[in-house]
């Protein structure tokens, strides 16, 4: 076929959309879909999901039958007497229920505005819920991360929650990004690099490798979530590249993993495996990469560097002998609360 | 020949569409990655005299942003400045907290760890009060906005500056300041306390941070008391100490008691005037015989034993001496 008739068969208009949705696909799928409801409100009169029971302004301590918090009281029998003045109008909770996916029996953590406000520990079908109450009605910035079976953290999953006071909010659909390791830095070209890490079990990992193509591979996780693919790195160019994962089960997709290098050579190096430390940020080496670790950049910031410092802005920091915005971002990467 | 000609217009027009479409789908698609601030209000004619807030809105356009610094600039002639307000703000972290840094000069500087995505993520308000008649400009200057990549790489950033007109003809109207039905206390938080030998010449330091989600916070103050705790008792003995005051303090702060004997109370108040103290128990107790206070009981109860002691074998003495008399 010439490029004649090429362009009389299929329009130009009908290339250019295929080329978007190509390209559009991909950003769209950068970005997992969080469900996010008000399931409940207490003190509506209406018994809703979360709720044992509600009657409206009648909820409150015994004598009342149900509770400020919708739970039925056990006001027990006996006793009589007392009475007269009015009950307090009743105080509800304002609470958020995050549930969704990790790895199987990891530690998943929350962060309520960057700071931990609450930890839990996944089925071995990695399903978790979290709740945490005592919230005011505004907007939250919720962060979740989690810790596969080797200790090696998940990126983190940011979003934002508007809370109604005295409502229960429901954020489902959480599926936290699958963890990932690579067991060379260098790989002699045409030989196979692992790659490998851990996600919801049986959950399908779609592994990109970045070059000047972009090669998309997929595999199942077994039973325990634990993924390996053996990528061929004959097609890729002798320079650094990169790789990340992301997971699917059921419909619901997980955002992209952290992005790990390796550079196709000539010759094989094996890598170092992820370290349980940040590998950046962490400012006072203890492990994690928090509000001490702000406060230190924060007393550094647009002041000259001590001799001291300078080496662990170097190392920890991006390394340009001052504290500005860029080291706070690297930071903010790097945070585990 | 004709035909010829008209085909090759045709692939003309068709190279022209590609090259137009894809011209503009790379532009949009470069545009997506630029974050864009707005500054919004709901109105843009003021009176002479009026308060009206402005909103720093961010739209990260698909990208997640996770720092951003910049400069609101407003003519004083026009307008002056009564209010900044960071209840509610996406920012989870400043760095340089929304403040007036000269004459009509607004800075901020600040984080979200994790990064920000989406279209309208409030970063802080303003309120401020028209002076004269005119037309003027609310500017956003040297933003900078740094992607979550890790490595803090600058995001594209385009700004929609705010254009307002004061005229006496604009009917004016009551100005309800955001936030003024705010009961609710700044929200639970946790201090640390810290040791880095990079700050503060290694000594201990406390870190402490909230936010209040109604009218934002206004300020933070730190008491350092020392109390003897008897815990069966449950009883608290204050340790006489005339600089356990609350003084009013920022993070990161240098601690007066580098025993750790004190309790440490943080207390945050916002802007309504809600506040919320949180204490950390010591970490090193006094013990009972640090405390003045059960030296000065001892030292009182022995003086009345001593005293109870003598009386009574002064009495004593004097019932027998009475006796032998007798």
């Amino acid at each position: 076929m010439t490029s004649e008739s090429f362009f009389k068969k299929i329009p130009p208009l009908i290339l250019f959309i295929i080329f978007c949705l190509l390209i559009t696909d991909y950003i769209f799928a950068a970005n997992t879909q969080i469900n996010i409801k008000i399931v409940g409100v207490c003190g509506n009169g209406v018994v809703e999901s979360g709720e044992q029971c509600d009657a409206g302004g009648s909820n409150g301590a015994c004598p009342a039958t149900c509770s400020a918090s919708c739970t039925t009281n056990s006001c027990g029998g006996g006793g009589g007497g007392g009475g007269g003045g009015g009950a307090p109008p009743p105080s509800v909770e304002t609470k958020v229920i995050f549930e969704g996916r990790a790895y199987p029996k990891s530690a998943v953590t929350l962060l309520k505005d960057a700071q931990i406000a609450a930890t839990t520990i996944a089925g071995t079908d990695a399903n978790f819920q979290i709740s945490i109450s005592g919230l005011s009605g505004g907007n939250y910035i919720f962060s979740l991360y989690s810790e596969d079976r080797e200790g090696w953290r998940s990126s983190l999953l940011t979003f934002p929650v508007s809370v109604t006071a005295g409502a229960t909010t429901k954020v489902s659909g959480i599926f936290i990004a699958p963890t990932i390791a690579v067991d060379k830095s260098e790989v002699k070209r045409g030989d196979n690099i692992a790659i490998f890490g851990q996600s919801v079990p049986n959950s399908e990992i779609t592994i990109s490798v970045n070059s000047d193509e972009e090669f998309f591979n997929k595999i199942k996780a077994d039973v325990g979530g634990v993924y390996l693919y053996n990528f061929d790195t004959s097609p890729l160019t002798i320079e650094q590249h990169f790789t990340k994962s992301k997971a699917a089960l059921n419909g619901e997709i997980s955002t992209f993993s952290k992005t790990i290098s390796f550079l196709v050579g000539t010759k094989n190096v094996a890598a170092a495996l992820p370290t349980k430390a940040p590998v950046k940020g962490d400012l006072n080496n203890d492990g994690r990469v928090n509000l001490v670790d702000f406060s230190i950049a924060a007393y550094w910031y647009k002041r000259p560097l001590s001799a001291t410092f300078k080496p662990i802005e170097v190392e920890r920091l991006n390394g340009d002998g001052k504290i500005d915005l860029v080291d706070f971002s690297i930071m903010a990467y790097y945070w585990t609360g | 020949m004709q035909k010829t000609k008209l085909q090759f217009k045709i692939q003309n027009f068709y190279f022209l569409v590609i090259v137009f479409s894809f011209a503009f789908f790379v532009f949009n698609f470069t545009e997506a990655e630029a974050a864009k601030l707005t500054l919004g209000s709901q109105i843009q004619e003021i009176a002479p005299g009026q308060q009206f807030q402005i909103d720093l809105l961010l739209d990260t356009e698909n990208e997640e942003i996770n720092a951003i610094e910049g400069k609101i600039l407003f003519p004083e002639d026009l307008l002056e400045l009564k209010e900044i307000r960071d209840g509610n703000s996406a920012i989870n972290f400043w760095i340089e907290q929304p403040r007036l840094e000269k004459d009509g000069i607004i800075v901020f500087s600040g984080i979200t760890p994790g990064g920000l995505y989406g279209e309208k993520e409030l970063l802080f308000s303003t309120i401020l009060q028209t002076k004269a008649e005119g037309n003027g400009t609310i500017e956003i200057r040297d933003v900078r906005a740094l992607l979550n990549d890790g490595q803090g790489t600058s995001a594209k950033t385009t700004i929609s500056n705010f254009q307002f007109s004061i005229s006496k003809e604009v009917p004016g109207f009551e100005f309800q300041v955001p936030g003024f039905k705010d009961t609710d206390p700044p929200e639970e938080f946790k201090p640390e306390i810290a040791q880095n030998p990079e700050i503060f010449d290694g000594k201990w330091f406390l870190v402490f941070a909230t936010q209040d989600k109604g009218s934002g916070i206004d300020y933070y103050e730190v008491q350092e008391k020392r109390e003897y705790e008897i815990k069966s008792f449950d009883l608290k003995m204050v340790y006489p100490d005339p600089k356990s005051s609350w003084v009013r303090a920022e993070s990161p702060y240098l601690l007066r008691d580098q025993e750790l004997k004190s309790y440490i109370s943080v207390k945050t108040v916002d802007k309504s005037g809600n506040e919320r103290i949180v204490t950390l128990a010591p970490q090193n107790p006094i013990s009972w015989h640090e405390n003045y206070l059960i030296w000065l009981i001892i030292i009182l109860v022995t003086i009345i034993i001593i005293i109870t002691g003598a009386i009574g074998l002064y009495i004593r003495k004097k019932i027998l001496w009475k006796g032998k008399i007798n």
